[in-house]
């Protein structure tokens, strides 16, 4: 078995194929051409592949498609109630549901706003519980817009999901998507008047650990943390050895609950990588230390990772940077299996047969 | 019979096709627009035209006369062009 990247760009899809090594790789692209695909994934239920490609002129669409990206099938046009008084504006974050809900499918976008698909992604429907929800007038548009990027599901109970959304903050349902709860506590905003608000936060990727549900972890604006029950509260775990609380992309191992990774950058208002040092930062003890894995990393190197730009698959870890190039970590050193694509917005891998 | 011919962005969406050809019951270039296979990507869900779509009717900017309700009355040719901006 190899390695499969599908590496969204601000110009298309590419697909790059890696040796079990992951240090030979070969690409395939654009697919979607001309089309700037901010997240495509594989559903690994059916094997069918998801892009959220969106265009300055013909808008946010979802596409699919059922021959590994030979073809695709344009999703039924996204839309939002007209009482609503808002238009979609970007597609985001298309999430498979578990494999107990074949066909179902959740898709984050911008404004701020949750669809679901129970027809494998041919038609959309939005989430009225976010829409309409209590304290929207309190979230605001990040330099990417409002938007809705992380969408997690508790795989032992589909009715409790979490949405991340910048900047709005955490938000919980236990009720399969009726209600939501912001659950936001002690996660700060520096550049609000009140520190530690009910929403406002921006969260910049949310992850639950598949094998413990009730442990989050969050990259954020203000900080990285991890929360142990299930959002309600939230450790910070930046000042335990990062060089930056900013960044983007967090990952996590689906196999060791107590190991993530982060790509500092170097402040809310500089969006690189700190005094050159392009780097990933590891902890395999919750996030009480954290250690740099830069081997093989350009250096100098101001790079900046966008949220959905990185991965990790259980065995490796993968990010792709604004200025084009795709990194895999082989046996401890990273190899740049890609360089000069079109800026890299989104990541995701998965196993192919070679 | 009005011809339109789209962009190959466009055309990679409507399997390859880059020419179509609408009926003459198409009274307003909107009408034709509305038409064709790919006009979600034309109107937004609001079914306004997207706002930097760009659309020539005989060589005259639609805009000029009325944008979708710019009538097709004698028109042969619909063309819309790639955008015109962005990087």
């Amino acid at each position: 078995m190899g390695v499969l990247g599908l590496v969204g760009t601000r110009k298309g899809l590419f697909l790059l194929r890696g040796d079990d090594a992951r240090r030979t790789w070969q690409a395939e692209g654009p697919l979607l051409d001309g089309w700037g695909v901010y997240h495509a994934t594989v559903d690994a239920r059916d094997g069918t592949v998801y892009a959220a490609a969106n265009h300055l002129v013909y808008g946010p669409t979802v596409q699919r498609s059922a021959d590994g990206g030979k073809t695709w099938q344009r999703s039924k046009q996204l839309s939002l109630p007209e009482w609503s008084g808002l238009t979609v504006n970007a597609a985001w974050h298309i999430e498979p549901g578990l494999p107990q809900e074949p066909g179902t499918l959740y898709l984050g976008a911008d404004p701020g706003v949750l669809f679901r698909s129970d027809d494998h992604g041919k038609t959309w429907e939005p989430n009225l519980g976010i829409l309409e929800h209590h304290t929207r007038d309190r979230w605001y548009p990040g330099a990417g817009g409002l938007c809705i990027h992380s969408i997690q599901v508790d795989p032992g109970d589909r009715r409790r999901m979490y949405v991340g959304i910048t900047a709005a903050g955490t938000f919980r349902t236990e009720d399969g998507g009726q209600t939501w709860m912001p659950v936001n506590q002690n996660v700060a905003v520096d550049h609000l008047p009140e520190l530690y608000p009910e929403v406002g936060q921006c969260v910049h990727k949310l992850l639950l650990h598949p094998a413990r549900p009730e442990r989050l972890w969050q990259q954020g604006h203000c900080g990285v943390y991890r929360s142990d029950d299930c959002g309600d509260s939230w450790d910070r775990l930046d000042g335990n050895g990062l060089p930056s609380s900013f960044g983007f992309p967090i990952m996590i191992d689906p196999k060791d609950p107590d190991t993530a990774f982060v790509i500092p950058e170097k402040s809310p208002e500089y969006h690189y990588s700190p005094d050159g040092q392009l780097a990933v930062y590891g902890t395999r003890d919750s996030g009480q230390t954290w250690e740099s894995m830069s081997d093989g990393l350009p250096r100098p190197a101001w790079a900046a990772v966008l949220r959905e730009a990185s991965a990790f698959d259980g065995d490796s870890l993968y990010f792709g940077t604004q200025s084009g190039s795709f990194f895999a970590l082989a046996n401890g050193t990273w190899v740049e299996a890609a360089r000069h694509l079109p800026p890299v917005l989104s990541v995701e891998v998965t196993q192919w047969s070679t | 019979m009005v011809h339109v011919i789209v962009p190959s962005v466009l055309a990679a969406q409507a399997e390859g096709r880059q020419r179509f050809e609408v009926a003459a019951a198409a009274e307003t270039v909107g009408d034709a627009l509305r038409a064709l296979p790919v006009a979600d990507l034309l109107f937004n869900e609001r079914g306004e035209w997207n706002r930097y779509l760009n659309v020539y009717v005989d060589g005259t900017d639609t805009r000029e006369r009325g944008g979708p309700a710019c009538p097709l009355t004698g028109a042969r040719e619909i063309r819309v062009i790639a955008m015109i901006a962005g990087g």
